[in-house]
C-alpha cells in the first residue's frame, strides 16, 4: 500500500484532500502534517512514498520543504496542492523537483489526471 | 498597477470554488435577486494580496451560513456541532482558495497571505473596494468583495 504524507496548515482542507484521494480510488495509508516544518521531521523519521503539500504554510511553506528535502538528499516524490496554479509557481514547483502542482479547487478526476501517470 | 479584476471573472472563481468543494454543482450560487438583508452575527474572512498589484478577497456571510458550509466541507451532518477551530479553518479556507485563484489572474507575480477570519473586517490602508458580489448560496446571502491598494500618487515631474 503507498504510504502518503498529507501536509497543509487547514485541518479542513486534510481532510478534503483525503476524502478526494479515497473517491479517486486511492486506497492508500495516510499520514498528516500541519506546516513544512512538521513535514520535515515527519518524513526524516519515516519516510513515505509520496507527499502532498500545501504550499503558503507558516513556519515553513511547500516550497522550503522540498527543497530542504531535496538538500538532505532525500528524493522522495512530491507534488503541490494549492490553492495558487499561477504558470510561475508551477515552474518554480518543476525546478525544485516536484513531480506535479495541483490547484484548488479540485475534483476527485483531476486528482486522478494528475497522479495516474506519476504512479504509472 | 490597476489590472482590472471583473466582476465575472471573480462570480466564475466563486462558482467554481464552491462547486469543487462545497456543492458539487456549479449552479448553486447564483447572483443575490432582490433586496440585501442586513448580515446578522457576520463572519469575515480574507486574505490578502501583495505584489505590484496589491488587495484583499473577502467573504462576509451570516455565522449560521458559515456552520453549514462547515459541516459541508468536513463532511458532517446537519445540526451536528462545529468548533470555533474548524469553523475559522473552513470559511477562512474558502476564502484562500478564492484568493489564491485571483491572484492567478493577475499579470503580474505577487504572494498570497495566509486567510484570517473575524467578525468584522479589519481597514486595508489605502484600499478601494472594487468588486462586491452578493450571491446566493442555497437561498443565503453570502458576499464576495474585492479591494485593491490603490497606487500612491506620483507627484508631478517626478516620474
Amino acid at each position: 500500500m503507498i504510504r502518503v504524507l498529507v501536509t497543509d496548515d487547514s485541518r479542513v482542507m486534510r481532510q478534503i484532500v483525503i476524502r478526494t484521494l479515497r473517491q479517486a480510488g486511492y486506497d492508500w495509508d495516510v499520514r498528516e502534517a500541519s506546516d513544512g516544518a512538521e513535514a520535515l521531521a515527519a518524513i526524516q523519521a519515516d519516510e513515505p512514498d509520496v507527499v502532498l503539500s500545501d504550499w503558503n504554510m507558516p513556519n515553513m511553506t511547500g516550497i522550503e520543504l522540498l527543497r530542504s528535502l531535496r538538500a538532505a538528499g532525500y528524493q522522495t516524490p512530491f507534488g503541490f496542492v494549492t490553492s495558487e496554479g499561477s504558470p510561475e509557481m508551477r515552474s518554480t514547483a518543476q525546478e525544485a523537483g516536484a513531480l506535479f502542482l495541483i490547484a484548488k479547487p479540485f475534483t476527485a478526476e483531476g486528482f486522478r489526471e494528475v497522479i495516474d501517470p506519476v504512479l504509472a | 498597477m490597476t489590472a482590472t479584476v471583473e466582476y465575472d471573472q471573480i462570480h466564475a472563481i466563486a462558482q467554481e470554488v464552491f462547486a469543487a468543494m462545497v456543492d458539487g454543482d456549479l449552479g448553486l450560487l447564483l447572483p443575490w435577486d432582490g433586496d440585501l438583508p442586513d448580515i446578522v452575527d457576520a463572519l469575515v474572512a480574507w486574505v490578502d494580496l501583495h505584489g505590484e498589484w496589491s488587495g484583499r478577497a473577502v467573504l462576509v456571510t451570516a455565522s449560521d451560513t458559515a456552520h453549514d458550509l462547515a459541516r459541508v466541507l468536513l463532511g458532517l451532518d446537519d445540526g451536528d456541532a462545529v468548533s470555533r477551530a474548524d469553523l475559522v479553518d473552513a470559511f477562512g479556507e474558502i476564502a484562500n482558495v478564492v484568493g489564491g485563484n485571483l491572484k492567478s489572474l493577475l499579470p503580474t507575480p505577487g504572494t498570497l497571505g495566509l486567510p484570517q477570519v473575524g467578525d468584522v473586517l479589519p481597514p486595508l490602508a489605502g484600499a478601494a473596494r472594487v468588486q462586491h458580489l452578493p450571491l446566493s448560496w442555497r437561498g443565503r446571502l453570502l458576499v464576495v468583495d474585492v479591494w485593491v491598494t490603490l497606487p500612491t500618487a506620483t507627484p508631478e515631474g517626478t516620474s
